[in-house]
């Protein structure tokens, strides 16, 4: 086993930077970064706040499930694998996912209830 | 390098303002509505016991009170109402189903019903006494009953069929594709397209009755008008109700339609 042979008296020393210069600069430079951080965090926190009260004004309604075919299509026709075909699969599909979520009463719209008999 | 750090925080802190104030759109008109609706709602909690007070007492100053708070009620009411013919003017403008002209006629109403709450607020202001104030907050309720009341029904009745309207015209677009299709495949000769083209035929009937609930429902939302008329919500309710079983025809037809594919997918003789 090789032994390093090491001279640690012969280690210089450390010679120190003018941190007088530097201090500032990183102070700046740090300072800096934690107000973008912070603002970051009040944007991030803001538009979370903003969500948050919309989801509570409009409750999403649930999609009610419709029966669908799901048995396999054993013996395909020639048009199984059809571009335009399946295209046209495609849309019925986003169309049934509108149909299942559309709000037919829009609740969240009902007239005010408002006080509108003044009497003394 | 400090200058450079501090544009970039002032630009990143502006740029969110900036894009804020530009947009107005159904979800800020809608926020502004609820907000007046709290206050209204803070007020009136106000107006309540301030009415009482004067009428048990009928001192000056339970008076002086009961106008003053009656006063911040009626005119956060005012408020509240102009805000909400706003939202429901801007939820009107999100629909594509409302054809330019019905959304220009309903854009004219709501804002000229708008104004009216606006001014009839400034005006409130004037009212020197609390009989003053009774006799101008009776204006706005004759204007609520008459006017306001029907439009806003009938406003919310367009929305829903616009909503409908759109859906269906999907539907449509997808029926003349897949007749287009079909004709083609006929020409190919290599599938029998008998029986989707009869059953393109069945979803176009349930688009016929389709039609037919929506014809009822605007019967029914025309009859809101009536001055004689004294539950228009019952009426309104009767209309949304005819939507929905138009939407479940839209649904079926869609249902159908996948069927239709369905078929064509499948080789001759083995459905």
């Amino acid at each position: 086993m090789e032994i390093i042979d090491q001279d640690f008296e012969k280690i210089l020393p450390i010679e120190e930077e003018p941190k007088q210069k530097i201090l500032p600069k990183k102070i700046i430079f740090l300072g800096g970064l934690l107000l973008l951080f912070l603002l970051i965090l009040i944007l991030i926190s803001l538009n979370l706040k903003q969500k948050h009260s919309f989801s509570d004004v409009f409750p999403t309604p649930t999609p009610t499930p419709t029966p669908t075919l799901i048995e396999e299509i054993t013996n395909p026709s020639f048009y199984a694998t059809d571009s335009a075909i399946l295209k046209i699969e495609e849309e019925l599909k986003k169309i049934e996912q509108e149909l299942d979520s559309t709000d037919l009463k829009e609740s969240s719209l009902n007239l005010p209830v408002l006080d509108w008999e003044v009497k003394f | 390098m400090t200058k450079k750090i501090f544009l970039f925080l002032f630009l990143i802190f502006i740029f969110p303002f900036y894009t804020f104030a530009q947009e107005f759109n159904f979800n800020r008109a809608f926020s502004d509505y609820l907000y007046n609706l709290n206050l209204y709602r803070q007020a009136y909690q106000e107006y309540i016991p301030a009415r009482e007070s004067y009428l048990r007492y009928k001192t000056l100053n339970s008076k002086t009170t009961a106008l003053e708070k009656t006063l911040k009620m009626v005119q956060l009411r005012d408020e509240t109402m102009r805000t909400y013919l706003i939202a429901i003017k801007m939820k009107m403008a999100e629909i594509s189903g409302i054809s330019p002209s019905e959304q220009g006629l309903f854009n004219l109403k709501l804002d000229n019903e708008a104004n009216w709450y606006l001014a009839h607020k400034e005006e409130l202001s004037s009212a020197g006494t609390l009989e003053d104030l009774i006799d101008l907050a009776h204006k706005a309720e004759e204007r609520y009953y008459q006017e306001t009341e029907v439009l806003m029904y009938q406003a919310l009745h367009k929305i829903l069929l616009g909503k409908e309207t759109t859906l269906k015209e999907k539907i449509i677009s997808q029926i003349e594709a897949i007749r287009e299709r079909l004709k083609e495949i006929k020409a190919n000769g290599d599938k029998d397209v008998f029986l989707p083209e009869r059953w393109l035929l069945e979803t176009e009937n349930r688009l016929l009755r389709f039609e037919e609930k929506i014809f009822s429902s605007k019967e029914a939302i025309n009859r809101i008008g009536e001055p004689t008329l004294k539950d228009k919500a019952q009426i309104y309710k009767e209309a949304q109700l005819n939507l929905e079983e138009a939407h479940q025809y839209l649904k079926e037809a869609n249902r159908y339609l996948k069927e239709v594919i369905r078929e064509v997918k499948t080789a001759d003789g083995n459905y």
